[in-house]
């Protein structure tokens, strides 16, 4: 109870600390409205295609794995935002005598509520937006109210988003130091070491001869099992080496970095690769994907071009079409998660902005420095990771199929509208940044 | 208070005879329903070093980012006397104030308000590679100042591994390195010990004021004040008081040679001289 009513009168929205609360919840809020959408649109889908309806199931599996990483990154960043608020507050309640236990939870309570006011509000938007978003078409009808989650189901996404946010927040106050003098990140650059990046190698490899081994069997069923296989492995060996060839690129930059601006971009990289590659780890996912669907895009233009029955033809279309939705929503979470990084970004370092507008440090390098600190890991870790989907899938379809112009059109395509939806991001938080240097805010 | 009640701005003080490095005349600032400037006149001598002090919300600090054109004054005006000629720093645009406090000022705030993921010679060298000095040049001549001020062998520490007064060394290294002939420090040892405090004066001091450049520090800290060559004190956002003191001695060893960074002309050699400083651990 004491902890309760301590939160309470530390997180009590003032005024002032107004929009620093209101940033996460529209974070968690936009996180769980996808969520809530993308877990209905699978729900419905799981039921549908009567005949195949397995091939849905599967489809649909896939499309969700897509899904995980840029998703989990939109929560892990609303959640960081949310545990990472009333830093003075915290330091005032040290300073008053308070264990670093008691003000811990008073933090995680913090990140809970605000977690549990913004998955409420965001389950309140997805029920609204069923209706346009159910006009979709899959199986020759729109998918309609059979995409609205129950009550119950919805309960449990919310459930489930504000356990997210009190773990990343649990997690995020291991960097934090709550001392009585105030609260800070730890000044240490955070390590990344080589041997995961040994063991991605080592999944690719691996990956990519399971693919020749189940592609040798000529079977549609066993190549598309495949492409899931190597598309799991592929997502999961992009965690693992992302952080690695993020910080090995910076490094190289750092070294020739010849402007105030590309020294400041490569050293806040390398201070916290982990940090730049979770800003931009959705894309890479995207990105990944975009390889396989590619290919699977190549594969049913072929099929298309034989007679096929009604049933396949219309397995087909939906394809596509989850395809279109799958990208555009990933997309979506990506900008949502890069907007929501830079935003708490920009309020964490307002100062230090500040200050370096007095030396008389023109906006343009401050904002170039930050433009580059995005781009730059989101440009290595997007085409890093086609790379790596093609190594994976090329004893399987070939080097022929990779390079049709359908799949290169669908890979290029995919990976211009992610960098387009992050610079359009950077471009939309280019205010705050302005704000922040300004000296009347 | 009235803009009568602050001392004209003739009452210039520092090296006799020479015209005022910085002026300003009737400020007035106010922030909503504050009036933080009141009518604040102040004039300051090529080699000066004059405290600004004050209770609380007597506007030194906002005296101090009007003469440094970070903020405008409602009224009034501000003249800096630099190389090129007298400038009415109030008439310049925002771009322009930027590029003269980039060029001619230096900065030292209370909490040093360094990069914190930029090495220390880093730091020093940004001022230099955001005016356009090539990253080379610009870590040569950090380097260089470093080591002057008693932090050599510390270049490549990120500023969390650096005692509060090896960071606030850094970042006078960073207001010289410019080659800036006048240098504004707000509160720079509010946030160390007496004998922290102590060691980065005389490490201000003897960098600026014993180089012939001018210094303006707001402090709180009567000692502090004590060291510079005159002392104003700010009441209700007009200069109330502005005497000259006798500087107390100085424990900083006054460098044989000083660096000479002209912020027209760098430097071809850097600073040769290396400072004993104290190293105050953390």
């Amino acid at each position: 109870m004491k902890t309760l009513r301590i939160a309470w009168l530390v997180a009590r929205p003032s005024r002032a600390g107004l929009v620093l609360s209101l940033l996460p919840v529209v974070a968690f809020t936009v996180t769980t409205a996808l969520l809530v959408v993308v877990l209905g649109g699978a729900a419905a889908l799981w039921t549908t295609g009567g005949q195949v309806v397995n091939a849905y199931r599967m489809f649909t599996s896939i499309a969700l794995s897509l899904l995980v990483m840029p998703l989990l990154g939109l929560g892990g960043a609303a959640a960081r935002l949310a545990a990472r608020r009333r830093d003075d507050r915290l330091a005032t309640l040290r300073l008053l005598g308070a264990p670093r236990g008691q003000v811990s939870a008073v933090a995680v309570l913090e990140a809970a509520v605000l977690a549990l006011v913004g998955a409420a509000l965001g389950a309140g938007v997805a029920h609204l937006l069923v209706p346009a978003i159910g006009a979709v078409r899959f199986a020759g009808a729109p998918l309609g109210g059979s995409m609205r989650l129950s009550g119950a189901a919805t309960a449990g996404v919310v459930l489930a988003v504000t356990l997210v946010a009190v773990g990343s927040a649990v997690l995020g106050l291991r960097r934090v130091q709550l001392t009585p003098l105030g609260v800070r990140l730890r000044t240490d650059a955070t390590r990344t070491g080589w041997v995961p990046a040994a063991v991605a190698v080592g999944v690719v490899a691996a990956a990519s001869v399971g693919v020749q081994v189940v592609g040798g069997s000529g079977a549609v069923t066993v190549v598309v099992v495949g492409l899931g296989l190597s598309f799991a492995a592929g997502i999961g060996v992009l965690n693992l080496l992302g952080p690695f060839v993020i910080r090995l690129s910076a490094g190289r930059r750092l070294r020739r970095a010849g402007s105030a601006a590309a020294l400041l971009a490569a050293r806040r990289v390398l201070d916290d690769p982990k940090g730049a590659w979770r800003q931009v780890s959705g894309a890479a996912a995207v990105s990944f994907a975009a390889v396989v669907v590619g290919a699977g895009v190549s594969i049913l233009d072929v099929a298309s071009r034989e007679s096929l029955s009604a049933e396949d033809a219309m397995l087909v279309t939906d394809i596509r079409t989850g395809l279109v939705v799958t990208v555009v929503g990933a997309f979506l979470m990506v900008a949502c998660s890069v907007g929501v990084t830079q935003a708490a970004a920009i309020l964490d370092r307002a100062e230090l902005s500040r200050s370096l507008a007095r030396l008389g440090t023109p906006e343009s390098v401050v904002e170039s420095a930050r433009r580059r600190a995005v781009i730059r890991p989101l440009l290595v870790t997007t085409l890093g990771s086609a790379v790596t989907a093609a190594v994976v899938l090329f004893p399987l379809t070939g080097l022929a199929l990779l390079a049709r112009p359908l799949s290169l059109l669908t890979i290029l395509g995919s990976v211009a509208l992610g960098v387009a939806l992050v610079q359009a991001t950077l471009w939309a938080t280019a205010p705050l940044q302005r704000r922040a240097m300004s000296e009347t805010p | 208070m009235t803009p009568e009640h602050s001392p004209p701005p003739e009452h210039t003080r520092g090296r006799p005879g020479a015209a005022a490095v910085v002026t300003a005349d009737g400020l007035v600032k106010r922030y909503g329903l504050t009036t933080a400037l009141a009518g604040a006149s102040l004039a300051v001598r090529p080699g000066d070093s004059v405290a600004i002090m004050g209770a609380s919300g007597s506007g030194k600090t906002t005296l101090l980012h009007c003469l440094a054109g970070i903020a405008t004054p409602d009224e009034g005006v501000v003249h800096y006397g630099g190389p090129d000629g007298d400038v009415e720093v109030t008439a310049l645009s925002d771009a322009r104030r930027s590029a003269l406090r980039r060029s001619q000022f230096g900065f030292v705030f209370q909490e040093g308000l360094l990069v914190p993921e930029l090495t220390a010679v880093e730091n020093v060298a940004l001022a230099l590679m955001v005016g356009g000095t090539a990253r080379g040049e610009a870590e040569r001549l950090a380097a260089g100042w470093l080591a002057h001020l008693g932090l050599a062998g510390m270049e490549q520490r990120r500023i969390g591994q650096l005692s509060g007064g090896q960071a606030q060394r850094v970042a006078i290294a960073r207001a010289l390195v410019t080659g800036a002939p006048l240098i504004f420090a707000d509160e720079p040892t509010g946030a160390l010990d007496s004998h922290t405090s102590a060691d980065v004066m005389g490490a201000l001091l003897g960098a600026t004021t014993a180089t012939g450049r001018t210094l303006v520090l707001v402090t709180h800290d009567a000692t502090v004040a004590a060291r510079c060559a005159r002392t104003v004190h700010m009441v209700d956002g007009v200069v109330a008081a502005d005497r000259s003191a006798s500087p107390s001695p100085s424990p900083y060893t006054q460098p044989s040679a000083p660096p000479t960074v002209s912020p027209s002309a760098p430097p071809t050699a850097p600073p040769t001289t290396s400072q004993s400083g104290r190293e105050d651990g953390r």
